[in-house]
C-alpha cells in the first residue's frame, strides 16, 4: 500500500517510476493417515508444513534504470537429491552459508542501467549450451551490452561445504565449490551472435569434515565458442564447440603426462581433456520449419555448469513442422539417432528415435490427431550371451467432434493409445512384450448463457506383461465457475479409480480437489487449493484392506505490483 | 681368483635369495573403468610382497598392462618408480596407488590418447602383470605374476519416456504416467536397482533447482525392468494460474511441470558409477508438462 502511495506521489514527478512483478506468501500443509496403525506401505511425499515467501518486484526508475528483485524463500529445507540432500525437517541444521546457498532459496537483485546490469545474489546464468547454465551460483557479477559488444562475468559459490552425516537422514556431503564464468562477444539481435565462454569451478578439499564418502573434490574448466547466424527468410545456423579440462579427483597426484592449462587448471592423474560440439541448421517460417541438429559429447567432456550432463554420445536429428490446408493440417515430425559410447571405453549402443504428430481439422466439427512414437535401443551387454534390445512403439488416435446450438457448444473427444514395449533378456534371449492400451472419452459442454463449465471423462487403461495384468478404470468430472461478481473463481474435480491387478480384489481410489481464487482487489488475490486422496487396497498387498488418506492444502496471498508508467 | 669366485658365489647367493621373493596379486575381475578410481577402492587390487629371506634389498615394482595378445598398453617408468625394501620376516601389503601409480605409468599410442580424454582405457579384456626388479640394475627380483581383467565403463540409463518437454494430457496423467528408460550398459554382473524420482517444479523454480530442493512425489526402486507405470494420485489442477512455457511452444500453457531422473544403484545400494558426472549416478534429468488438452492446449508445435 505504501508503494501505491509512493506511486501516486511519483505520478507528479519526473522521471517516471513504475513497479511491476509480484510478492506473496503461501502455506502448504500435508496430511497422511494410514491404516491399519503401524502400516508403512505408503510414505509421505510432501513436507508436512511449508511456508514460502516470494518478493519479485521490478522497480523501474525512468527509462533507463531498473531494479528487479528475485527473492524466493522457503521456511523449511526439503532437499532429497543432489549435494544438499538430507537437509530436511528433523535432519541436521543448516549454517547461514548453507541456507543462503541452498537451492530451495533464491535471493537476487539485478540493478540495471541502460546496457549495464549488475548481478547480485543467486543467479542461474545460462551462457551457452555447453559451458554453464543448470545450477545456481550465489555471488556477484555483471552483464554489459555496450552497442553490439557483450561482456559477462560472474563469480560466486554454487555449493557450500556440507559435512558427511551417516544419518538418518543421511547427508551425502559436498565440498564447497567456487565458480566463475566469463563471456566476451558480439551480438546483433536477430542477425548474429559470436561469443567466447569460459567457466570454471573448483572444490575446496578442506571444506567438508568429515568429507563425503563417495563424492570426490573436483575442478573443471571449459571454454567454448558460440556462433549463431540468422539469415533472411528464417534460415539460421547455430554452432558451438567446447573443450573441457576436468579433474575428477583433486586428491590424485599431479602429473606431467597430461597437459595442464595453467593458470586456469593444473593436471592430475584423474584429469581428462575432451571436446563437445553442437550444431543446428534450418529454416523457421510461419507455416514450415525444417531443421537438422547434432550434438557430440566426448566421453571425458564434463563441465561444472551442467553437473547432470551425460557425455559420450552423438545425437543427430531432423525436425520438421508443417502447417497446410489453410492451417487446418499440422504435422510435426522428428527422426533421429543417438550413438552412445562413441569413445569405445564401453559397449557401443544405438538408439533410434522417431516421432510424428499429425493434426487435421476436417471441418468445424471434426478434427483428428494421430501420433506415433518409435524408440529403439540396441547394444551388446558385455559377457552375457545376448545383447540388449529394447523397442518401444506408441500409436495414438484422437478424434474430436464439436457441435453447438443456440444455448451451448459441446466437445466430445476420444483418445486411444496403443503402446508396445519389448525388452530382451540378455541371459535367455527371450523378449518380453509389455502392451498397454489406453482409452479416454471426454465431454466438455460450454454454455453461452451460464458461467459454469463442467467436464466429464472416462478412461480405461490396460497393461499386460508376463505375470502381471493391470487394469485401471477412471471416471472424473470437473466444474469451474465464477461467483461473487466474478471476483471468485471456483474449480472442483472428482475422480474415482478402480485398480485391478491380476485376479486380486480391486483397489479403490477417490480423489477430490477444489480451488478458490479470490481476487480481493485488482492487485491482491487469495488463492486456495485443497485436495484429498483416499486409496484402499483390495487383497493385493498384506495387510488386506490397507488404506490411506492423503490431504494437501495450499493457500496464499499474492500481491501484483501494477503501477502505470507515467511521465 | 679366490676373490672372483667368492664374489660370484655371493652374487649368485644374493640373486637366489632375491628370486625367492614371493608375490601374491589379487585383482578384481571387473575393476572400475576409471583407472584413478582403483586407488579409492581397497578391494580392487592388492599385492603382497613376501618377506625377504635373509637380507633386506631395495626393489621396484614393474607393472605392465597388456592386452590378451600380449600387446603392451602401458608400463611403469622404472627410472622414477618408488623403491620398496622388503625386510626379512615381514610382508608388505600394497594397493593400487603403489602398484599402478598413474603419474608414473607410460601408456602407448591410442591407449594414452583415450586415457587423457576419458580417464579410461578402451573397453576390452586386459592383463595386469607385476614383477619386482632390483632398484639398482632392474634385474628380476621375483617371478612375474599376471591377472586378467575386463574393463568397460558403465553408461547410465538414458531417459526416454516421457520425452524431454513432452506435454501430457492431464486426464490421462492423473491416472497413469508411463516412464521408460534405456538400461545401464553393459549389463552389470549383479542386479542393479533403478531408483526413479519425480519432482514437481514449482512456480519461480528452475528445473535442476527443483530436483535439488524439493521432496520427490515419486521415489520408487525398480529392479529388472526399464519401465514403471506411475499412478500419481495427484490432482493436476493448476494452482492459481500456474503456467509454463515449453521450448517447443510459442505460448504459456496452464498446468504443472515436473522433472524426473533415475539413480542407478548397485547390489549394495550404492551409486553404480560414482566416478563420472555428478558422483551420484543420476541420469540426465528430463522435464515434462501436464496440461488440460481439451481446454485450448494442443500438442507441441500445434
Amino acid at each position: 500500500m505504501a508503494l501505491n502511495c509512493f506511486c501516486v506521489h511519483a505520478q507528479t514527478k519526473k522521471p517516471s517510476f513504475s513497479v511491476s512483478g509480484t510478492m506473496g506468501v503461501s502455506y502448504e500443509g500435508y496430511g497422511l493417515d494410514r491404516n491399519p496403525a503401524g502400516w508403512t506401505g505408503y510414505t509421505p511425499r510432501r513436507p508436512w508444513n511449508q511456508v514460502r515467501f516470494n518478493f519479485m518486484p521490478n522497480f523501474q526508475f525512468g527509462k533507463n534504470f531498473s531494479l528487479p528483485f528475485n527473492i524466493n524463500l522457503a521456511a523449511l529445507p526439503t532437499n532429497f537429491a543432489g549435494p544438499y540432500s538430507g537437509f530436511i525437517p528433523g535432519g541436521p541444521k543448516q549454517s547461514f552459508k548453507q541456507w543462503i546457498a541452498n537451492p530451495v532459496n533464491n535471493i537476487a537483485v539485478n540493478p540495471k542501467y541502460k546496457w549495464a546490469e549488475l548481478q547480485l545474489g543467486t543467479q542461474y546464468l545460462r551462457y551457452s549450451e555447453l559451458s554453464t547454465g543448470d545450477i545456481g551460483v550465489f555471488g556477484a557479477g555483471f552483464d554489459l551490452k555496450p552497442k553490439q559488444y557483450r561482456f559477462k562475468f560472474f563469480m560466486g559459490t554454487s555449493q557450500p561445504g556440507i559435512n558427511y552425516f551417516a544419518g538418518p537422514p543421511s547427508i551425502t556431503g559436498a565440498f564447497k565449490r567456487s565458480n566463475w564464468m566469463f563471456q566476451i562477444g558480439k551480438e546483433r539481435e536477430g542477425k548474429y551472435e559470436v561469443a567466447f565462454n569460459f567457466a570454471k569451478g573448483k572444490d575446496f578439499i578442506s571444506s567438508s569434515m568429515p568429507p563425503p564418502l563417495t563424492i570426490k573434490p573436483q575442478e573443471g574448466f571449459v571454454t567454448s565458442l558460440v556462433t549463431n547466424i540468422f539469415f533472411n527468410k528464417g534460415w539460421y545456423l547455430k554452432l558451438e564447440g567446447a573443450q573441457s579440462i576436468f579433474t575428477k579427483d583433486l586428491t590424485t597426484s599431479s602429473t606431467t603426462l597430461i597437459k595442464s592449462f595453467e593458470p586456469f587448471i593444473k593436471a592430475h592423474t584423474s584429469t581428462t581433456r575432451d571436446y563437445a560440439g553442437s550444431g543446428a541448421f534450418g529454416k523457421k517460417g510461419k507455416n514450415f520449419d525444417i531443421g537438422v541438429s547434432t550434438k557430440y559429447f566426448g566421453a571425458g567432456f564434463q563441465t561444472v555448469g551442467y553437473p547432470y550432463l551425460q557425455p559420450d554420445r552423438l545425437d543427430y536429428t531432423v525436425n520438421t513442422k508443417w502447417n497446410t490446408w489453410k492451417n487446418k493440417m499440422n504435422i510435426v515430425a522428428s527422426l533421429g539417432q543417438r550413438v552412445n559410447n562413441v569413445s569405445s571405453t564401453t559397449l557401443r549402443a544405438n538408439q533410434f528415435i522417431g516421432n510424428l504428430n499429425w493434426f487435421t481439422q476436417f471441418n468445424d466439427k471434426w478434427s483428428l490427431n494421430v501420433n506415433y512414437n518409435n524408440f529403439g535401443f540396441q547394444s551388446a551387454s558385455g559377457i552375457n550371451p545376448y545383447g540388449i534390445k529394447n523397442v518401444s512403439n506408441d500409436l495414438g488416435i484422437s478424434p474430436t467432434y464439436t457441435w453447438s446450438n443456440s444455448k451451448m457448444s459441446n466437445l466430445l473427444s476420444f483418445s486411444y493409445n496403443y503402446s508396445k514395449y519389448d525388452e530382451r533378456d540378455v541371459l535367455t534371449g527371450l523378449t518380453t512384450s509389455n502392451n498397454t492400451h489406453t482409452a479416454l472419452l471426454t465431454y466438455v459442454p460450454s454454455y453461452f448463457t451460464k458461467d459454469i463449465t463442467p467436464d466429464f471423462s472416462a478412461m480405461y487403461f490396460y497393461n499386460d506383461v508376463p505375470l502381471a495384468k493391470t487394469k485401471l478404470a477412471t471416471i472424473s468430472s470437473g466444474l469451474s465457475m465464477p461467483v461473487a461478481k466474478k471476483k471468485i473463481q471456483l474449480r472442483g474435480q472428482l475422480q474415482y479409480n478402480l485398480v485391478k491387478l491380476n485376479a486380486y480384489k480391486g483397489d479403490n481410489n477417490f480423489i477430490a480437489s477444489c480451488s478458490v481464487d479470490w481476487k480481493i482487489t485488482k492487485q491482491f488475490s487469495w488463492n486456495t487449493f485443497l485436495s484429498t486422496n483416499y486409496f484402499k487396497y483390495g487383497d493385493s498387498i498384506v495387510p488386506n484392506g490397507a488404506n490411506y488418506l492423503e490431504s494437501t492444502c495450499r493457500t496464499g496471498f499474492q500481491y501484483k505490483f501494477d503501477t502505470k508508467k507515467t511521465k | 681368483m679366490k676373490k672372483i669366485i667368492a664374489i660370484t658365489c655371493f652374487l649368485f647367493a644374493a640373486q637366489s635369495l632375491l628370486a625367492q621373493l614371493n608375490l601374491t596379486l589379487a585383482l578384481s575381475g571387473r575393476p572400475p573403468a576409471t583407472l584413478t578410481e582403483w586407488g579409492n577402492r581397497k578391494d580392487v587390487l592388492t599385492l603382497i610382497i613376501g618377506p625377504a629371506q635373509s637380507v633386506s634389498v631395495d626393489v621396484k615394482i614393474k607393472t605392465t598392462i597388456k592386452t590378451l595378445d600380449g600387446t603392451v598398453v602401458g608400463a611403469t617408468n622404472l627410472n622414477t618408480a618408488k623403491i620398496f625394501t622388503p625386510q626379512p620376516g615381514a610382508s608388505i601389503i600394497l594397493n593400487s596407488l603403489d602398484v599402478l601409480p598413474l603419474e608414473n605409468v607410460v601408456f602407448t599410442g591410442k591407449y594414452q590418447s583415450t586415457l587423457v580424454k576419458t580417464g579410461k582405457l578402451p573397453a576390452d579384456n586386459y592383463m595386469l602383470c607385476v614383477q619386482l626388479v632390483r632398484a639398482t640394475d632392474y634385474a628380476p627380483a621375483s617371478a612375474e605374476v599376471c591377472k586378467t581383467f575386463y574393463l568397460a565403463a558403465y553408461q547410465l540409463p538414458i531417459l526416454t519416456q516421457p520425452a524431454n518437454e513432452d506435454i501430457l494430457n492431464a486426464k490421462l496423467a492423473q491416472t497413469a504416467i508411463t516412464f521408460r528408460w534405456a538400461p545401464v550398459v553393459p549389463t552389470s554382473p549383479t542386479p542393479v536397482t533403478y531408483r526413479i524420482r519425480v519432482f514437481e517444479i514449482l512456480e519461480n523454480q528452475h528445473d535442476v533447482q527443483a530436483l535439488r530442493s524439493n521432496q520427490p512425489l515419486l521415489d520408487k526402486n525398480v529392479i529388472g525392468t526399464t519401465q514403471f507405470i506411475w499412478q500419481p494420485q495427484i490432482s493436476m489442477m493448476p494452482y492459481a494460474g500456474e503456467e509454463n512455457k515449453p521450448d517447443s511452444s510459442n505460448k504459456k500453457i496452464p498446468g504443472k511441470k515436473f522433472i524426473w531422473t533415475i539413480q542407478t544403484l548397485d547390489n549394495l545400494g550404492q551409486p553404480l558409477n560414482p566416478t563420472d558426472g555428478n558422483g551420484e549416478s543420476l541420469s540426465e534429468p528430463k522435464v515434462f508438462y501436464v496440461a488440460e488438452k481439451n481446454k485450448g492446449i494442443k500438442s507441441p508445435g500445434e
